[in-house]
């Protein structure tokens, strides 16, 4: 018979052996998970170097004759090529502008209708949080022809709100996305103890110095969550922008570089790669930025932690 | 500086009425308890002096004036909260400082009163750390801090020594009190925990389902309770009480609980002769309680048959439970007694300190 200290080494040792194991398993996993989502990526940028324009004779994900030809094609204005007239940086510009637009107002008043839903209680409260949920259960995409006309119809009474203009375009992504984010809102502000604000109240401050002064700043780990998927958001939408805008110049960047790939015999798959990598810089740009912002847990030490 | 008074306070929420007919008032400078078990509106009363709850009905007045409609701001008042409620992104200077600069106070004024504060508090050294960075009797100092640089009429204390362990609570405990010495303001502290409230108040309230039980100093509460509720929740372990009878024979009253039967001393009996022949509930102290072989010179003991249940040493004392019939209560008896569980044994009442109430009322009968 074993002695019991070579009976504990052997368990010891295939607990270890479990332990590798199961962490073998879970780097596989990670793996076929990352090339699972990084292949398409891998494509387009791939693709963006191949000057043949053309998916289908695309084969190796290293293209033979790899150039920059078609990020010059991008930003250049040879009135010979075809597309020299489009003004891709215009595009880029309109659809930072219009999604930072739209998220700022959209975060100012997400914030401030869940501050009144988490913290006042008044008639009609609970059925108005119900009928945002309601709203939300539809997709924008039925509501596609209604847009339409509504931004027609307010355009003739105010034509800075109409068709083809970037107001009026924002102020249905406003409409859009406020629901779900003031859902959201409201269930982080729930967990902040009610005594913080009666505490304010206490010391003197008022019901928007209790907003701005103690509750605001806890509130940056979901500002900056709700704040990015409304970019994300605005940044990526087609449809929208495709009815809303018909003027080149005022295309946001998804609605510009379809007219790459648009043309019957004559699709730029090259540059149509080229323009969606470049466009999908500010996105990277603001994730890098706010990465360290997303954390949670500060409110951690308010109230007995 | 100031007193305040509740004048007939009623508080609805719904069909729950939390406070109901509240009555007291309280000295400037006083420091007044409210005590009562979990839920009993102790708390709410205090919420509604602090403008934080209105009342439905009545008047709160700090000094002369009627606060109802006051909001809390106006109210010169300071609030420690149970849960401290300090902001977490501020730092601990800062949290201090808030509600002073909401007041335009002075920059150097502000300085000055929270270095003042922190030092009473010994919190000097945490000023720059958030309250995350902090302990539990720490981030209490801070919140009492808070409310002593805003320099208020009146402290309010909602339970603030709960979140603590125990060794902390009894630190924070003679603190608060040192802090009311010092200070010479009114405090208004609420809790659930009667020992805090007998070693802090100069007067106590004792609050249950609303209604007010009795208004008194530590001393008298413990002594002289009004009713079996106040009897049966100042002190610790809990007055025993016995259902029996008044009954007459001879000449003497005698309490007959079923299972044994005191008399009262002919010294004492005056007050209860008109109860004679009625239920009563007889109550008496676990300290009142004697081992028949430790009984005190002096005091007139009756002896009562019992049976040891469990015994537990505290060192200085021991707790007995005891059984009698249908009855089992505690008595603290001397350390050196030898009785243990499972004996059959002889108890003794000191028949100088027991309290009698009705019971049907549960008034005490005096």
């Amino acid at each position: 018979m074993p002695s019991i200290s070579q009976t504990f080494d052997s368990l010891r040792s295939s607990q270890k052996f479990q332990k590798r194991f199961s962490i073998a398993i879970r780097l596989v996993i990670a793996v076929i998970l990352i090339v699972f989502s990084i292949f398409p990526v891998l494509w387009i940028v791939s693709a963006s170097f191949d000057p043949s324009q053309s998916l289908a004779t695309q084969t190796s994900l290293i293209p033979s004759n790899a150039s920059l030809q078609n990020y010059q094609r991008l930003f250049s204005k040879d009135p010979n090529y075809k597309f020299g007239d489009l003004v891709f940086e215009k595009w880029i510009w309109n659809s930072v502008k219009i999604s930072g637009i739209s998220t700022i107002l959209s975060l100012m008043i997400t914030t401030m209708a869940a501050y009144a839903f988490s913290r006042m209680r008044f008639k009609g409260r609970v059925t108005m949080l119900k009928g945002i949920l309601l709203i939300q259960v539809f997709p924008n995409l039925l509501a596609l022809v209604a847009i339409y006309v509504l931004i027609f119809q307010t355009g003739e009474i105010i034509p800075r709100l109409g068709l083809n203009t970037h107001a009026g375009l924002i102020m249905v992504y406003l409409g859009g996305s406020m629901g779900m984010n003031i859902w959201l809102m409201k269930g982080f502000l729930d967990t902040i103890p009610r005594d913080i604000d009666e505490s304010g109240m206490v010391d003197g401050a008022s019901h928007w110095q209790i907003f701005w002064n103690l509750i605001l700043p806890l509130l940056r780990p979901i500002l900056v969550v709700i704040g990015i998927l409304s970019f994300i958001g605005t940044y990526g939408d087609f449809i929208l922008a495709r009815i809303l805008l018909n003027d080149v110049n005022q295309y946001t960047l998804m609605v510009g570089l379809q007219i790459f790939t648009s043309g019957q015999f004559d699709q730029k798959w090259g540059v149509f790669a080229a323009g969606a990598l470049i466009g999908a810089l500010p996105i990277m740009i603001i994730y890098l930025a706010l990465q360290d912002q997303i954390v949670g847990g500060l409110t951690q030490g308010a109230v007995k932690g | 500086m100031a007193s305040v008074t509740f004048r007939n306070v009623y508080k609805r929420f719904g069909d729950v009425t939390a406070v109901n007919n509240l009555n007291i008032d309280v000295a400037d400078k006083e420091f007044l308890v409210l005590v009562g078990p979990s839920g009993c509106g102790k708390t709410t009363a205090l919420r509604c002096l602090a403008g934080l709850e209105e009342i439905s009905d009545g008047e709160i007045l700090i000094g002369d004036r009627v606060v109802n409609d006051v909001a809390p701001k106006d109210r010169d008042i300071a609030m420690v909260f149970q849960s401290y409620a300090l902001y977490p992104h501020l730092s601990v200077y800062d949290n201090m400082a808030f509600g002073l600069k909401l007041r335009k106070v002075p920059k150097e004024e502000i300085k000055r009163r929270v270095n003042e504060a922190a030092d009473i508090l010994g919190i000097r050294d945490l000023l720059d750390r958030k309250p995350r960075q902090l302990s539990g009797g720490q981030r209490q100092r801070v919140a009492v801090g808070r409310a002593i640089v805003r320099e208020p009429k009146v402290f309010l204390f909602d339970e603030p020594l709960s979140n603590l362990d125990a060794k902390l609570r009894v630190a924070m405990r003679a603190e608060i009190s040192k802090l009311h010495q010092r200070l010479q303001t009114t405090f208004i502290y609420v809790t659930h925990d009667q020992i805090e409230a007998m070693t802090m108040a100069t007067r106590i309230a004792v609050i249950n389902k609303g209604v007010l039980q009795q208004l008194d100093t530590p001393q008298n509460l413990y002594d002289k309770p009004n009713n079996l509720f106040v009897a049966g929740f100042i002190g610790s372990p809990a007055m025993n009480f016995f259902a029996g009878k008044l009954r007459k024979d001879g000449g003497k009253l005698l309490v007959d609980t079923g299972d044994f039967v005191v008399p009262i001393p002919a010294s004492r009996a005056k007050p209860y002769e008109s109860h004679a022949g009625k239920d009563i509930i007889f109550g008496i102290r676990p300290e009142n309680i004697h081992d028949a072989d430790f009984i005190p010179p002096n005091i007139d003991a009756e002896k009562v048959s019992v049976k040891v249940d469990v015994t537990e040493l505290m060192g200085n004392e021991i707790f007995l439970y005891l059984v009698s019939g249908k009855n089992t209560f505690v008595s603290r008896v001397d350390p050196r007694s030898k009785l243990r569980v499972g004996q059959q044994a002889q108890v003794a009442f000191d028949m100088d300190s027991f309290h009698i109430f009705d019971a049907a009322t549960e008034e005490a009968i005096r």
